[in-house]
């Protein structure tokens, strides 16, 4: 019966932890929005134009208290983690055109805290008809 | 002390005590079950049944919380998908041999129940290193 009394307790322990997640958000959506913090594209700028390799995007994440790390997405396509919310991603190649690259902070158990940030990067000496054949919408992450 | 932190840690306890009763319950079963009487096997049988429960509840628990907190669920991809994919069959395939276990046991002769524990052991074995890929890969 011992064994059978030990099932129940682990069975009710998983019951309680599933109803304790059932009372709704943990911080009201006004602290939420407080608590997602802020990321900050250091370099390059909004829009610039850039080579077709080794280009270097630069961020910062502040006043984000519960963010632990961060997602990279090139183009909507998660590339990299990183572990610091301060430091740099080097995009390896771009094609010629308008791209996308996108910084998400994630809690440790790798949900998004609702601070991110993006930009637009024009890679590629191209005409500027190349980058509005680019659909920005379905792009971005 | 952080909610969510707490709520994270107390449902990873949960998760490893049931990880704990799926493998050792198995491998009790699946080794001392000619020199185990009857009775004892059965409870062996509930503890895994409820190790795996415990599995699936505190595994859901822990997409709860993170959507609790911030309204959306991990994110996780590649190879972490996987993984998690195969944590998810791992368990249904445990609770439904260790609900056969429970059920038919007494009908089944030795080479059968042996055969229901190590797969069960199995399962909890792939699981458990589905786990750690999951952990790391995510």
């Amino acid at each position: 019966m011992n064994a059978l009394r030990s099932a129940v307790i682990i069975v009710a322990l998983g019951l309680s932890s599933a109803a304790f997640s059932e009372q709704g958000p943990m911080t009201s959506p006004a602290e939420g929005a407080k608590e997602a913090g802020l990321v900050t594209i250091t370099s390059p700028a909004e829009g610039a134009k850039v080579g077709l390799s080794g280009i270097k995007v630069a961020f910062e994440v502040t006043q984000a208290p519960k963010g632990d790390h961060v997602h990279v997405f090139v183009d909507g396509e998660q590339v990299a983690e990183l572990r610091q919310l301060k430091a740099s991603y080097t995009v390896d190649k771009l094609t010629a055109g308008r791209h996308w690259v996108c910084f998400r902070v994630v809690d440790k158990g790798h949900t998004p805290v609702g601070a991110e940030k993006c930009v637009t990067l024009n890679a590629g000496n191209v005409p500027p008809m190349v980058y509005e054949s680019n659909k920005p919408e379905s792009k971005k992450p | 002390m952080n909610t969510q932190d707490l709520a994270y840690a107390l449902t990873q306890v949960v998760h490893n005590f049931g990880a704990v009763a799926v493998t050792a319950g198995a491998a009790g079963g699946r080794w001392t079950q000619a020199a185990t009487e009857p009775k004892r096997q059965r409870r062996l049988q509930w503890l895994v049944l409820g190790g795996w429960v415990a599995q699936i509840l505190s595994g859901a628990t822990f997409g709860g919380i993170s959507y609790a907190s911030f309204g959306q669920f991990p994110e996780i991809h590649g190879i972490a998908v996987a993984a998690l994919r195969l944590k998810i069959t791992c368990a249904v395939a445990g609770v439904s041999v260790s609900t056969l276990l429970l059920a038919r046991a007494r009908a089944w002769n030795e080479t059968q129940r042996s055969h229901a524990w190590s797969a069960l052991l199995g399962f909890a074995a792939i699981a458990l290193c589905a786990a750690a890929f999951l952990r790391w890969f995510s």
